[in-house]
């Protein structure tokens, strides 16, 4: 049996999701956290029912306008190939049935089994709403279940009512629109199908419903002006209808003031606050980056040592050889120095972890958004761009709830260039490399000007990114400013536990990424640089083992090509490998200098950098050629799975080769600028 | 009709955008045919419903909202469109 779960942004369905089938997946306090549907099945402990369970995008409706709302359309609905699931479960927010009401009467037009999952009854209880759940449940005509996703109460009850969900409802509205309707009826839609043709077709976005040739042709027969009267009437009868049930749980006046929001207002007054509110989403993004480097720096000390500790070892046990070389210079030294900078990426996701399910994200978005409609932005673009920073890929699939063609492609052109938790490996190399300083010489103190440095390798990538915008939306993608239509959930506090597990499952994921793209691509670059083998054993004069190699020689050769940004040979293999991954730069820098260094003497990567000379005894890495290089990466396009998902999102290659070729341009223009000027200026 | 001439109506005319902070007024209509006035009536907005301005963003844009007992934030541009009925106390 399938089970599809709906309802509205932000009203507990991942969360319920997540108890029926005892998966993980991210929740957060941001209405459109899910666009995508995602399936599993119930869990074990259920007994052995084949429930198929699957994950619908909140929606506001379900007369699809952008293509959340459009995947939700037709897993309901079903279509050609889809066949619509067998039961729903119908979430809604006990603290917010005068809207959430409005969604459920569209699910139960569909007539399909259903059951309801009256979800937040204690956030209702605690606002002083008392919800009459059987009342409810007789004026729906469907069973009602008390839950609180949170913690998983009533889901048993909820499960147990999904065995007999009870035959599907009949909803009607008798006499509202039906002259229009019975023209779409003629051609076989059912009249809850007639209605949401009409209002796409209202909204011109019928594209998105697969509407069959029939359908499109009598829609247009009807023409844009009567499908809106049928359309507002059609709404205003849903909400007429929603009233009378307000009325019927003696629910009328007690929403109108909103009491589940109360506390949420006090806290607003502070953190939406003009000046204070501006001030404090400033403390916390410096909190954010400044705690990154200073908290997780011991960590990646360790883990530093533990790496060396390993590969001396392997050395003393195994004595000197092609297999120690493989296991040190290869394995150890290629994966263990991505590995390093684990703790930082964990913190990254954690971070934007609780401030997203605290619902602070939708308010930082609400601050700034004069800032966006300024640029002409999206104000939906604000979450996925900022949800860049962990990872480019949800942050695209996010821009599914942007209705308008133009402003996704714009949003989905600007995410990569937001720093992603994978330049942060890159950024904390250079920054720990070479720019170190001491108590004395530093400017506020050594691990605060590291990550002040930090955060303004990420205001850059931001101010890029938004520059890029202002520039797309006025060029090749113009379309007028496009609407904020956002609501603003209640504050909850961060369940850190929930939270600590998805930061779990991303850094996993994270570092399943190095164990395999970075692993395969680590092996072939040590073979590459290994080989042909220096058997002569001379050392002294002439070029080192590893400029001997296949791809030493093949690097060195395009020196000329990196030599203008201010970097050296090893960077420039690095950099080519890194087009696949960016993360493979760190591993392919850690292989080129463990290689070189004595084998008896693993030195860390970070200290070999700042040591390593040229033959003149200049120091190879400075400041400023670290700096053009982070440059670099906050503008190159170095992510394969970027570029697939785009590919994917906009069907055709036209986006993702623009978008690889534009910014590899740019970061290598930008690298250049900073370097030449740099060093014309002396430093 | 120009910029000026246009902003001008609009100011003249009762909207969600002309509502003073803590004032409610009632929809009388949401102007426009697209996608955006779809949205603004399926999120309730439609003739007849309360709404309350709570604030204003630091410059002035986005606005907040309540109404039908959430926290809604729109810009200006859409807020001029929510048209309110005369007789709001
Ligand atoms: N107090 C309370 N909070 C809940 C309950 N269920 C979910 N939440 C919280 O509500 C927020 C939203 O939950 P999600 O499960 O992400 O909601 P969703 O409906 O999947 O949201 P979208 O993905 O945006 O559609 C999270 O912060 C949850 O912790 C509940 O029963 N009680």
């Amino acid at each position: 049996m399938r089970v599809a779960v709906a309802g509205n942004p932000n009203v507990g369905k991942t969360s319920l999701f997540n108890q029926l089938t005892g998966a993980r997946h991210s929740v957060g306090n941001y209405p459109g956290m899910t666009v995508e549907q995602r399936e599993g099945t119930l869990a074990s402990r259920w007994g052995d029912a084949r429930y198929q369970i699957i994950d619908l995008p909140g929606t506001y409706s379900l007369s699809p306008v952008s293509e959340d709302e459009a995947v939700a359309f037709r897993c309901l609905h079903g279509g050609p190939g889809i066949s619509p699931p067998d039961a729903v479960v119908l979430v809604l927010d006990a603290t917010n049935l005068a809207r959430n009401l409005y969604f459920a009467l569209q699910v139960l037009e569909l007539g399909l089994p259903t059951v309801v999952a009256l979800n937040m009854v204690d956030a209702a209880k605690q606002a002083g709403l008392h919800i009459d759940a059987a009342a409810l449940e007789k004026a729906l005509g469907v069973r009602v279940v008390p839950t609180v996703a949170r913690t998983g109460t009533g889901v048993d009850a909820l499960v147990e009512a999904l065995a007999d969900p009870g035959p599907g409802p009949t909803l009607d509205y008798p006499d509202v629109a039906a002259e229009t309707l019975a023209k779409l009826e003629e051609h076989g839609a059912s009249p809850a199908r007639a209605r949401w043709l009409l209002c796409s077709e209202a909204a011109d976005t019928v594209a998105l419903t697969g509407a069959t040739e029939a359908e499109s042709s009598a829609l247009a027969s009807i023409g844009r002006d009567v499908c809106w009267v049928a359309a507002r009437s059609i709404i205003a009868a849903r909400y007429d209808r929603v009233e009378g049930l307000l009325r019927t749980l003696a629910l009328g006046d007690a929403l109108e003031s909103a009491p589940a929001m109360k506390g949420s207002e006090r806290v607003d007054a502070v953190l939406t606050h003009p000046v204070l509110g501006l001030a404090a989403f400033i403390a916390a993004m410096a909190l954010v980056f400044v705690s990154i480097y200073s908290w997780a720096d011991p960590l990646v000390g360790l883990i530093e040592d533990a790496f060396d500790g390993l590969s001396g070892a392997i050395t003393e046990a195994l004595g000197p050889g092609l297999l120690t070389e493989l296991l040190t210079d290869g394995l150890i030294a290629g994966v263990g120095n991505v590995l390093v900078f684990v703790p930082q990426i964990a913190m990254l996701f954690l971070f934007l972890g609780l401030l997203e399910d605290s619902g602070y994200l939708a308010r930082a978005a609400f601050l700034l958004d004069r800032l966006m409609s300024r640029l002409g932005l999206h104000g939906r673009a604000f979450i996925p761009l900022l949800s860049g920073y962990a990872c480019a890929i949800p942050a695209i699939m996010g821009t599914r709830t942007i209705s308008s063609w133009k402003d996704r492609v714009v949003t989905m052109l600007m995410i990569p260039y937001m720093s992603c938790s994978a330049r942060l490996p890159i950024y904390a190399l250079i920054i720990g490399a070479l720019f170190v300083s001491t108590p004395d010489d530093a400017w506020i103190s050594p691990s605060v000007d590291r990550g002040l440095l930090l955060l303004s390798m990420y205001l850059l990538s931001t101010v890029s990114a938004l520059a890029i915008g202002y520039l797309y939306k006025r060029t090749i993608l113009a379309s007028p400013t496009p609407p904020l239509v956002l609501e603003l959930p209640p504050y909850r506090v961060p369940r850190l536990r929930n939270t600590l597990s998805v930061v779990m499952d991303k850094t996993l994921a994270f570092i399943k990424g190095a164990g395999t793209v970075i692993l395969a691509f680590t092996i072939v670059l040590w073979a590459v640089l290994s080989f042909p083998r220096d058997e002569t054993g001379a050392g002294g004069e002439g070029p080192t083992k590893i400029e001997a190699s296949y791809g030493g020689r093949v690097a060195k050769s395009m020196e000329p090509l990196v030599e203008p940004i201010g970097q050296d040979w090893r960077v420039g293999i690095g950099i080519l490998g890194s087009f696949a991954a960016r993360e493979v730069l760190v591993s392919t820098l850690g292989l080129a200098y463990g290689m070189e260094a004595d084998d008896e003497d693993p030195v860390q990567l970070r200290q070999a950098m700042r040591e390593d000379v040229d033959e003149a005894g200049n120091p190879v890495h400075t400041r400023l050629s670290g700096l053009a290089l982070m440059v670099f990466f906050v503008y190159a396009c170095q992510c394969m799975s970027t570029v697939a998902v785009v590919k994917r999102e906009t069907r055709g290659w036209k986006w993702p080769a623009f978008m690889f070729v534009s910014m590899t341009v740019i970061a290598y223009v930008a690298a250049l600028l900073v370097f030449q000027i740099g060093r014309a200026l002396g430093f | 009709m120009t910029g000026y001439a246009r902003r001008r109506m609009l100011r003249a005319m009762l909207s969600a955008a002309t509502l003073q902070v803590g004032e409610s007024g009632l929809v009388d209509d949401v102007d426009g045919t697209d996608t955006t006035a779809l949205r603004l009536l399926e999120m309730g907005l439609v003739s007849g419903t309360s709404i309350t301005l709570i604030k204003a963003a630091p410059t002035g844009d986005p606005l907040q909202f309540r109404v039908r007992g959430f926290h809604l934030s729109l810009r200006k541009a859409e807020a001029h469109r929510v048209r309110l009925q005369k007789a709001s106390e």
